[in-house]
């Protein structure tokens, strides 16, 4: 059996005080076990990608004006990009910039017959103040947590005793998620379609093998996975319990390195968040956090 | 993966640069396409001959301004332990891991002084010299029978990601060291990873393979370079280093000779 899946992709980035732009097509098939990728190639042996390409509507039957109007309400542009990077340096002056990488990006997928586009926001940003460094992580170009988690980075003081109870901002919950599978009551959000064409359907997450494929990049072999994971609401989240604002270090199992703020006071803790107390009912936030997660405020 | 073909990857492009600014695509430059072709097929006899392994072989052909080079790596694994080699080097890589995949360690993991063996001691170095600098982190002080060499360069994975300060290779000699081999002691055959922190001038090595079983060291370059006692020969390859920063794996050849250093546990 064959399966096959086509990628055009168009992409943004702003990294390490860079901006590139990158435009590709590629193709993975899966025959006999035997996984292939290779880029698309087109007779004239230029870039296959988003919006200009010739293959793209000849394969795909989408007209170049239809996918030049869908890139332009993307809005993905250069200017747009650059904007969000000088405002983000501006607004963390309290603390350095270690690492910034912005992106913005759109992609045509093709596979079991099916065709769709996504768009894509990434913003992966590292601050210290030594000896801490905060890990931030984002799907939009939302400044105001960035600017709330640098300020207080700024005033972090010495390491204390993890307090109890202790909330978890969405950030910080979304990132612990994929290791509170089977812990957690939780679901699959539905919506959109997955690295194989199929959609995405609500679903409480048990331990059986995952419904849903997922598929980073045409390069990489598709894995089943639970994709946008999503804690259900249960109890009640204490709103003057401090608040764990930004992961320290990457999550360690179900052991969070967390900036905490209670008051005026900010500090380094490390807590062990296997048993959650609570899950609020607010809106969820989607985190690039393994294959997606929704952060809502969290209480352990 | 034991003689079956289980994943064939073709990647191709072209980067130009403005000042500031990059713009890649996915551009297909025939003659550097058929220079890794030409590489793998070269690779393959090498690669059947490891049949008990799982086995990657990566051809990199690239051309920048005007200077083309053709690169292949192969990494082999055996048991969860792997070597990083090339062509030349593969079989000779292949029965080493095949040899430390069956050792058992023979003491426990204790604070005991470390013999580098293997050359592995160009990791430590890798770590605590090589990225230090890339991060130009303040100076520490080596011993004076030291020597490394370790020229950074812009270097990149692939056509679409940004080029940064990296190590091309790194090659550590000693000229006139003292060395007297323990009694007592470890010796560390291979290193699983390593990393430094610039923001707290921590190093981290993870030993895979040494007399005392896998074990983690996690000390200040300081602390690092005060250790270091004694040193011996001229430097040995040590088998493969890839090393990944900011998402870009790179291959660097790395050489150092047998040295020593106090306990580091």
């Amino acid at each position: 059996m064959t399966d096959v899946y086509r990628k055009w992709g168009r992409v943004i980035r702003y990294e390490n005080g860079m901006t590139i732009r990158v435009e590709e097509a590629g193709e993975a098939t899966e025959r006999d076990g035997t996984f292939r990728t290779a880029p698309i190639e087109s007779p004239a042996q230029t870039g296959v990608s988003v919006p200009h390409v010739d293959s793209f509507v000849a394969q795909t039957g989408v007209s170049v004006a239809q996918v030049e109007d869908f890139v332009a309400q993307t809005l993905l542009s250069v200017q747009q990009v650059d904007s969000f990077v000088a405002q983000t340096l501006l607004s963390v002056r309290p603390c350095t910039i270690e690492r910034l990488i912005v992106s913005a990006g759109i992609a045509r997928h093709e596979t079991n017959g099916v065709s769709w586009t996504e768009e894509s926001r990434r913003v992966h940003i590292s601050l210290t103040n030594p000896p801490l460094r905060v890990l931030v992580d984002q799907a939009s170009f939302d400044l105001a947590s960035i600017e709330t988690i640098a300020n207080a980075l700024g005033r972090a003081g010495h390491e204390r005793k993890p307090p109890s109870p202790l909330r978890l901002a969405p950030n910080v919950a979304a990132a612990l998620l994929p290791s509170l599978t089977g812990e957690l009551a939780m679901e699959q959000s539905g919506g959109g379609l997955d690295g194989k064409g199929q959609p995405i359907e609500t679903r409480a997450v048990t331990s059986d093998p995952p419904p849903n494929w997922y598929r980073p990049g045409y390069t990489v072999r598709p894995i089943r996975a639970w994709l946008n994971l999503r804690a259900l609401p249960f109890g009640r989240v204490d709103k003057s319990a401090p608040l764990a604002v930004a992961l320290l270090a990457p999550v360690d199992g179900t052991m969070l390195r967390v900036l905490c703020v209670d008051g005026e006071d900010v500090f380094p803790a490390t807590v062990d968040a296997t048993r959650i107390a609570a899950v609020s009912g607010d809106a969820p936030v989607w985190y690039p956090y393994a294959a997606g997660s929704f952060g809502v405020e969290m209480m352990l | 993966m034991r003689g079956a073909l289980v994943e064939s990857r073709l990647t191709h492009g072209q980067a130009r640069q403005h000042g500031r600014m990059i713009d890649a695509t996915d551009a297909r430059d025939e003659r550097l396409v058929r220079a890794c072709d030409e590489a793998v097929d070269d690779a393959r006899d090498t690669v059947a001959a490891l049949g008990d392994a799982r086995v990657r072989v990566v051809v990199r052909a690239t051309r920048e301004d005007g200077n083309e080079t053709v690169q292949t790596t192969i990494t082999v694994a055996i048991g969860g332990l792997s070597v990083v080699t090339t062509p030349a080097d593969a079989l000779h890589d292949h029965e080493l891991l095949r040899t430390l995949a069956a050792s058992k360690p023979i003491e426990k993991i204790r604070s005991l002084p470390i013999v580098w063996q293997n050359g592995s001691a160009s990791v430590l170095l890798h770590e605590a010299v090589g990225h230090a600098s890339e991060h130009g982190a303040a100076p520490v002080p080596w011993p004076s029978w030291l020597s490394v060499d370790v020229p950074l360069a812009p270097r990149r994975e692939t056509f679409r990601d940004v080029p940064l300060p990296r190590m091309t290779h790194l090659v550590a000699w000693q000229l006139g060291a003292p060395f007297a081999l323990p009694d007592e002691r470890i010796d560390v055959q291979l290193i699983a990873g390593g990393a430094y922190d610039p923001v707290t001038d921590v190093v981290t090595i993870n030993v895979a393979v040494s007399t005392a079983g896998p074990f983690t060291i996690q000390r200040t370059r300081s602390q690092i370079a005060a250790s270091l006692s004694c040193a011996a020969g001229e430097p040995v390859r040590y088998p493969g280093l890839i090393c990944s920063r900011e998402g870009q794996e790179l291959y660097v050849a790395s050489h150092a000779p047998v040295m020593i250093t106090d306990p580091l546990i």
